[in-house]
């Protein structure tokens, strides 16, 4: 639908352990209360924070929600730089 | 009436904290070093009220409301994202100060977004921690500017917004001596596949202009090249310009350059002297 829902996303889960939580446990049933398309839930889903950027989403917002999912910093910037991450 | 007496331009790296060995010891020593001397010279100046004019970092305000420019009112609390040594407090606030300059904003055409009971992020706690709390005693009006998530604040507007503050502490009626604080980094990339990559030829530019005093350099910046050449990050030049504004645009001298890729920026920290 728009980056600005997939900001709302990320930043929600930025601003919230609750949300955290709620996304790690169900992640769809927790996507389902925002205004996203197919495309748009798999990006967040699959964590391609690089489409995510490429769709204008703020790239604090993308490098929050990678590291709140207590994924390693490194691989991160592989992904950014569309190297592939092991 | 109260005065504003200096002016410092600084940034607020929170990977300082989180990563304080990554430099080389003598590297990072100039930093303390530098932010220490900062604060001397807060004593020296006989300050006793701060305005820090820092950004949001899409840490205080989300999609659902994204204010281009926020003044404290009322008390202060942060760091909302706290770092290693540096977590959530009060901050002293000069809620007199602070309601003061909305309410001139608001005869002046500023139509402050207030914080009335304002939690703040890195951009005001780190120079707090390292550039106040060795001055006790000294309060804080906390200035938010929108510098990290778009729609950004723009370059003219930061500077108006600068000179509004001027003229505001002018009428305040009071006695506080006021030193202004813009709080940001020069190159940094945030987030993005240059992450770690610093400019020192962005950095020079920028402080040459700050201090030279010559705002019209730096408002003449578009948001492309410094997003091209200082990264996302530098758009945070914006209160620079604000506080170079807010003291006069009479230059200064810079404390302490270091381009410090562990830390991700160009960590420069300059005096403004109050025209």
């Amino acid at each position: 639908m728009s980056r600005d829902t997939l900001e709302k996303v990320l930043y929600d889960l930025s601003a919230s352990g609750a949300n955290k939580k709620a996304f790690a446990a169900e992640p769809d049933k927790f996507l389902g209360r925002y205004q996203l398309d197919a495309d748009e839930r798999a990006l967040v889903l699959a964590y391609d924070v690089r489409a995510l950027a490429d769709r204008g989403v703020n790239t604090m917002l993308t490098w929050g929600f990678w590291l709140q999912a207590g994924r390693a910093h490194g691989d991160y910037l592989k992904a950014m730089r569309r190297q592939t991450v092991a | 009436m109260a005065k504003i007496v200096g002016g410092f331009v600084v940034p607020h790296n929170p990977v300082m904290y989180f990563n304080p060995n990554g430099p080389r010891p003598e590297v990072a020593k100039v930093i303390h070093d530098a932010y220490a001397e900062t604060a001397r010279r807060i004593a020296e100046l006989g300050a006793t009220t701060a305005i820090i004019i820092g950004c949001d970092h899409y840490i205080l305000y989300g999609t659902q409301c994204l204010p281009r420019y926020v003044i404290s009112t009322g008390e202060i609390d942060g760091p909302v994202d706290q770092l290693p040594g540096l977590k959530r407090a009060p901050i002293l606030s000069n809620i007199d100060l602070g309601r003061h300059i909305a309410e001139e904003g608001c005869r002046a055409g500023f139509d402050w977004a207030v914080g009335r009971a304002m939690a703040v992020d890195h951009s005001i706690a780190v120079p707090h921690h390292l550039m106040l709390q060795p001055n006790p005693g000294i309060k804080t009006v906390a200035v938010m500017l929108a510098c990290g998530v778009d729609p950004f604040l723009p370059m003219a507007r930061a500077r108006a917004l600068g000179e509004h503050i001027a003229a505001a502490v002018a009428s305040f009626p009071g006695d506080e001596r006021v030193v202004v604080i813009g709080s940001g980094g020069i190159s940094h990339w945030v987030g993005d596949e240059n992450m770690g990559k610093v400019n020192p030829d962005f950095d020079r530019l920028v402080l040459d202009a700050v201090t030279t005093g010559d705002i019209d350099r730096l408002t003449g910046l578009s948001d492309a090249y410094i997003l091209e050449h200082g990264g996302n990050g530098a758009m945070e030049i914006r209160t620079y310009v604000c506080a170079m504004a807010a003291t006069g645009a009479a230059g200064g001298h810079v404390v302490a350059y270091e381009p410090i890729r562990e830390w991700v920026t160009g960590m420069g920290l300059a005096e403004l002297k109050a025209a």
